[in-house]
């Protein structure tokens, strides 16, 4: 056989795969290295700390895992959360993360390793990327060759649509969930080759892994049963698939349901009911043939199409009877919301509000996949060509996550494993042919052809068979391009031919290294609580308003404050400031969203009330109108008012905020509710002194604040941060006189009181 | 009471045994000049005693302290004057029916009849002023009160004695005038001048310790005062210090808990009014906005954050280590500032950490095998008293014939052990418990050990021994096939 470059010869077979094989492990410890690597800019440039909101309460919960002991946190009621209902913590979280940094911080400490319970946690998601690659790597594996699986392992590792959620310091579920999310996958396609009933229960064990660390684990619960249904409709109906499959979902079912978040939602939500069906259609078809193996085919035709029709009957029947009736919960908004994408903004505007639940924009698919996403169609065919049970998988998993990436931003997560997979498929096809040395054959010598060949780079002998079937496929298309079907080798010739496409795809390769770098330190790896600028020799200047805010409200304000802000700060509030809310971004409870919209967006007269009711003592806001900061309070004030429109249509009216023309001002022309509202007063008080008489300017909206600012007479100033960020308030109590407090500081400011009005402002607030 | 005994316990060496008191005749005062330096946190007192001895061989002076000064001092030191070495000084109970306590000071050398000698107390008093008005908005200014007595106690009779009350600025609001004082001058019994307020001079005072005197003429003086410095307090502090043979290393942390002690903040903070102070250079006494410590020199990986992440605010600048011996050493200067200034009132805790080089401050005694290391007890953050600090000492692991010598005795200190960084058996700890440190306090604790060559070794070992035991075991599992039945490959195909 000849080869374009000559190659060793006498190196026997068990070196080959000795070597290989550590190679293999050398590139997995290489690629586990650089996924954590890349990870770390956020710590290098900023700090180990805790990033943006989710975050700092699941980095509260672990501290009082780790302080308290298992059981603590299992009870654990935190009654400064929503603050005065209180939140049941360890029945409404998802508790897997927390464990999870639990048992490794025991662990350490357990082999004398002091390390700080926020290092096990900041360093937790880099961490677990590493096992990502490896699971990642294992899951390829089964759909093509190690070599396929070394390329998918990278992939993962750097791509920036995985990063985004699992830099350092982002700890929230995410972090642990893709690993678990590819490791159930590839321990459900290992149960399903094999039909081993000890693969079903492993991916039992990590589903429910999977249910106690994320939301998302539906996923899971919906792709198993589909991939099970395609394949029966397929007619690929087998042993073990039934075995796998029964395995997984009984054991995943009974254990998901002992995480107390989820409790009885699998049997009675409408959401679990797809696997339910589809377990109880394997029975029915393990039945059937059963049943066949034991009666006529004529009998078992009538007998199939009878039982078919009556129990499809049937089943939907009680399906709807059971949905009527309330024992199975009707589909949620948020699921609504992924099929209607208006949907969200029309009827729960909280939902909407958040930005990760946005629809995707196309550019968002190139600046977190790269040249992969070109790749991953050109996957999913050559997956198309070999068309195993598990390339079905893939190819639903592929559909599925395409359609919901493009619906939910924050989708793009589940996406990005499916992506790096295909891409790797289709990318170590064409290096299988192009890196293969094996000249073509001569004509007389075609049948060669069909041999397995040595595979190239890696050599791997597992592979080698699916190589040699890549190798074809290219070679088909090669030989359709030049519709001569004749009996000319298929192939490629001479070194420089493969010299320039390996040129070409290794010049890709570096491209996605350098984008993936630089999309991950210049756009994910911020912690969003420390803002970085520069200063004017170049040297960053860091910005940390929101940390001086709430360190100054942990230290300096009684233990028992109650601090309103809006929901998105908080988890922040909480974990940093230790202090009580009234929301965070556990978002439960719409009403009482709705009532801090609505004391933010009336009067200070109508607001009052509301506050004292609520025992608020200080409220907070966020005001980047001084730097320049976009992503401030005022920004979001359309949202408080739309919120609190839903629950109080009659008080608050969106249009009121605009100016006649339909313009968002905050200037002097900015209409009379804008300029009332308890936002717009705390956000500029004082604002325009700043400029001394000057042309106050909002830097965000580039408008130029009145001098005249607003007055407040139901709150003071009681911080105000060094940029002027975090602007916090203190509630003033009731005029001992029994004055409403407007008149009271009338009368403190030495001004004289207007006739006839006496009577009608006497009247105490309650 | 108890923390009377605290305070007295604090200040004297617990072995010395109350020794029967002196005679009142055997000395006579020739002049007691008193000097109060009034401060904020910290008021130092200086009394200088001009003795003569009436008795041969005189050879223990006894000074009287009323209560109240014994509990607010922290540091008290008899020196004779020009001289550096401190008297011995020790408790010997009070005089019949009085508040006050008797300290008994031991000359050097005996004093023959007429010869004459001048010893210096210095003291050193924390928590002795106020501030008045309790309340300051954020542009007004500081003032604080000090209260103290009149007379120097003293159970000898006193020729002259005069109390002299200085204070950093002229503006001294108000103080007291002392009343039936006739019996000692005919002139005015206080003056002023400048920022020093005179009592005295009070001539032919009697033996004063004694009940009599004290109730007909002792009396409390009262000054009000103007101060443009902070008074700040540290409520809290934990130092920690570690000492790693492997790493030449000596890390020192504080967690420190700080307080403003001066007035109140009446009303709010408005951050308008304080850039605009700032910004003209006129900010207000009573806040913080920065404190400068004086850190040794030679330090690496400093560190500064508090209870929610790193501090980025603050700025070092480091002083190379010194050759030792040398005189002028310089030290690095940490200019710290907190998240945000601290005003009246307000609390702010954070912890500060550094490495140094571990030769800077140890030495090896080849003659007994022994290091000896030098840990000062605290850091001095300007102008301030430390309540309550804790200090511990972490020794390499396997350190044994510790032993350590306190510049001053602690409120208590214990040995035990601390488990860290892979620690088989653990390292020895000793802490060190101490209450109103000041300035005067910055002296280092001497512990000196020997570490055997194996426990150098212990460490490596345990690691290795758990790491090759891993591996023997993953040979093991890889060699052993623990399958009941083989089965066939896998199909690939369906």
């Amino acid at each position: 056989m000849s080869t374009a470059p000559p190659l060793p010869q006498n190196i026997s077979a068990s070196t080959v795969a000795n070597t290989t094989s550590l190679l293999r492990i050398l590139a997995l410890g290489l690629i586990s290295a650089a996924a954590i690597a890349s990870r770390l800019f956020a710590v290098i440039n900023f700090e180990s700390i805790i990033h943006e909101f989710d975050p700092w309460f699941n980095y509260r919960a672990t501290r009082v895992l780790a302080a308290k002991g298992f059981y603590e946190f299992w009870n654990w009621f935190d009654p400064t959360a929503w603050y005065p209902l209180g939140r049941v913590v360890g029945g409404t979280v998802y508790p897997g993360l927390m464990a999870t940094s639990g048992v490794i911080y025991n662990f350490l400490h357990y082999f004398n390793l002091p390390v700080d319970i926020r290092n096990v946690c900041v360093l937790l998601a880099p961490g677990f990327s590493a096992l990502t690659a490896w699971a990642t790597y294992m899951f390829t594996k089964e759909m093509k060759d190690p070599s396929a699986g070394l390329l998918a392992a990278a992939f993962i590792g750097i791509v920036p649509g995985y990063i985004s959620r699992s830099v350092a310091g982002s700890y929230d579920n995410e972090a642990i969930a893709i690993f678990l999310l590819m490791f159930t996958f590839y321990l459900w396609i290992a149960a399903l080759k094999q039909g081993s009933a000890l693969f079903g229960t492993l991916a039992a064990v990590f589903y429910f892994y999977m249910v106690a660390a994320w939301g998302g684990y539906a996923f899971i619960t919906n792709m198993i049963p589909i991939h099970a249904l395609v394949l029966l409709l397929m007619g690929r109906y087998s042993g073990r698939l039934y075995v796998a499959y029964c395995s997984w979902y009984a054991i995943g079912t009974l254990s998901s349901m002992q995480v107390p978040f989820v409790g009885f939602q699998p049997v009675r939500t409408s959401e679990h009911m797809g696997a339910l069906g589809v377990f109880g259609l394997l029975q029915i078809v393990a039945f059937a043939t059963l049943v066949r193996s034991h009666v006529s085919s004529k009998q078992f035709q009538n007998l199939t199409a009878i039982s078919v029709v009556s129990l499809g009957l049937l089943g939907a029947l009680a399906f709807i009877v059971m949905t009527y009736k309330g024992w199975i919960a009707p589909w949620t908004g948020r699921f609504y919301s992924l099929w209607d994408t208006g949907y969200a903004k029309k009827y729960i505007p909280i939902i909407a509000s958040v930005s990760e639940h946005q629809p995707t924009a196309w550019p968002s698919f190139f600046m977190d996949l790269q040249f992969l996403i070109f790749l991953f169609p050109a996957g999913v065919v050559m997956c198309f060509r070999d068309l195993r049970d598990e390339h079905v998988f893939v190819i639903i998993y592929a559909l599925v996550a395409s359609y919901f990436a493009g619906v939910m931003v924050r989708l793009m997560l589940t996406l990005t494993p499916v992506v790096c997979v295909s891409a790797a498929v289709a990318l170590s096809s064409l290096l299988d042919t192009y890196v293969d040395v094996k000249e073509p054959s001569l004509p007389d010598a075609t049948e060669a052809d069909k041999k397995p060949a040595s595979s190239g780079a890696v050599g791997s002998h597992a592979g080698t068979s699916a190589a040699a079937v890549a190798s074809s496929t290219i070679s088909d298309i090669f030989n359709a391009a030049k519709s001569t079907k004749t009996s000319k080798p298929k192939g490629i010739w001479g070194t420089d031919a493969r010299i320039v496409i390996l040129l070409n795809a290794i010049g890709m390769l570096v491209f996605f290294v350098f984008h993936c770098t630089w999309v991950t330190s210049s756009a994910y790896s911020s912690p969003s609580v420390v803002l970085a600028s520069q200063n004017p020799d170049g040297s960053q200047h860091i910005i940390d308003d929101y940390r001086e805010a709430y360190y100054w409200l942990r230290m300096n304000t009684p233990q028992d404050a109650v601090v309103m802000s809006w929901w998105d700060y908080g988890y922040q509030i909480a974990g940093m400031a230790d202090r009580g809310t009234l929301v965070d971004n556990n978002t439960w409870n719409n009403t009482h969203i709705a009532t801090v919209g609505k004391a933010m967006s009336s009067t200070e007269e109508v607001a009052y009330p509301i506050l004292r009711k609520h025992d608020v003592d200080y409220v907070l806001v966020i005001f980047g109108g001084l730097l320049g900061y976009s992503g401030d309070d005022i920004n979001k004030f359309l949202w408080m008012v739309r919120i609190a429109q839903g629950v109080w249509p009659d008080e608050i009216q969106e249009p009121n905020y605009f100016t006649p023309q339909g313009e968002y001002r905050v200037d002097d022309r900015a209409s009379d509710s804008m300029k009332n509202s308890l936002m717009y007063k705390m956000s500029y008080y004082r604002f325009s002194e700043l400029y001394g008489g000057g042309n106050a300017l909002d830097r965000v909206r580039n408008q130029h604040i009145p001098k005249v600012g607003p007055t407040l007479d139901y709150l003071e100033e009681a911080f105000t941060t060094e940029n002027w960020i975090v602007r916090i308030y203190k509630v003033r109590k009731e005029d001992p006189l029994g004055r409403d407090l407007k008149t009271a500081n009338a009368f403190a400011q030495g001004k004289k009181r207007k006739r006839g009005r006496v009577g009608s402002r006497r009247r105490a607030i309650v | 009471m108890l923390r009377l005994w605290d305070a007295i316990f604090c200040l004297l060496l617990a072995s010395a045994a109350p020794v029967l008191s002196a005679s009142t005749r055997s000395f006579e005062n020739s002049a007691i000049v008193r000097t109060i330096d009034l401060g904020g946190s910290l008021v130092h007192v200086t009394t200088t005693f001009a003795i003569k001895a009436l008795e041969k061989d005189a050879k223990e002076y006894t000074i009287t302290l009323p209560e109240d000064e014994i509990l607010n001092t922290s540091w008290l030191e008899v020196k004779v004057k020009g001289k550096q070495q401190p008297l011995t000084v020790s408790y010997s109970g009070s005089p019949a029916g009085s508040k006050s306590y008797n300290l008994d000071v031991i000359l050097e050398e005996p004093l023959d009849v007429g010869a004459t000698l001048n010893l210096v107390l210095e003291t050193v008093q924390t928590h002795a002023t106020r501030p008045w008005p309790e309340k300051a908005a954020q542009g007004e200014e500081q003032s604080l009160k000090y209260q103290t007595f009149l007379f120097v106690l003293s159970p000898y009779k006193t020729n002259v004695q005069r109390t002299k009350v200085k204070s950093s600025s002229p503006r001294i609001i108000s103080y007291t005038t002392p009343e039936r004082v006739e019996d000692f001058t005919l002139e005015n019994p206080v003056t002023k001048s400048g920022a020093t307020v005179t009592y005295g001079p009070y001539n032919n005072v009697p033996s004063s310790s004694t009940q009599a005197f004290v109730e007909k003429y002792q009396q409390p003086v009262e000054l009000h005062y103007n101060y443009d410095y902070p008074v700040l307090q540290v409520l809290k502090l934990r130092r920690a210090a570690e000492i790693s043979h492997w790493g030449a290393n000596i890390n020192i942390q504080d967690d420190i808990t700080l307080h403003n002690a001066g007035p109140e903040l009446n009303g709010h903070f408005s951050r308008l009014e304080h850039q605009t102070q700032s910004f003209y250079g006129r900010g207000a006494p009573h806040v913080v906005p920065m404190v400068t410590i004086h850190l040794p020199a030679g330090i690496r990986n400093t560190y500064y954050y508090d209870q929610i992440g790193n501090v980025s605010t603050s700025r070092l600048r480091v002083a190379p280590s010194a050759a030792r011996g040398q005189k002028n050493v310089q030290s690095s200067v940490l200019e710290l500032k907190p998240r945000y200034p601290i005003m009246g009132g307000w609390n702010y805790t954070y912890t500060l950490g550094w490495d140094a080089p571990l030769g800077d401050s140890a030495n090896y005694d080849a003659k007994t095998g022994k290091y000896i290391v030098s840990v000062p007890v605290m850091t001095e953050i300007p102008g301030s008293v430390v309540n309550d600090a804790e200090i511990s000492i972490i020794l390499p692991e396997g350190a044994i014939d510790v032993d350590y010598v306190a510049p001053f005795p602690s409120v208590s200190n214990e040995v035990s052990t601390h488990v860290t960084y892979l620690d088989t058996i653990g390292r020895p700890l000793i802490t060190f418990k101490y209450k109103n440190l000041t300035n005067r306090h910055t002296k280092p604790i001497y512990v000196s050990y020997r570490v055997p060559i194996s426990a150098h070794f212990r460490k490596p070992l345990a690691v290795a021994t758990v790491l090759l035991s891993l591996f023997t075991f993953a040979m093991v599992v890889r060699r052993v096939d623990l399958t009941i039945h083989k089965t066939a490959a896998p199909t690939k195909k369906m």
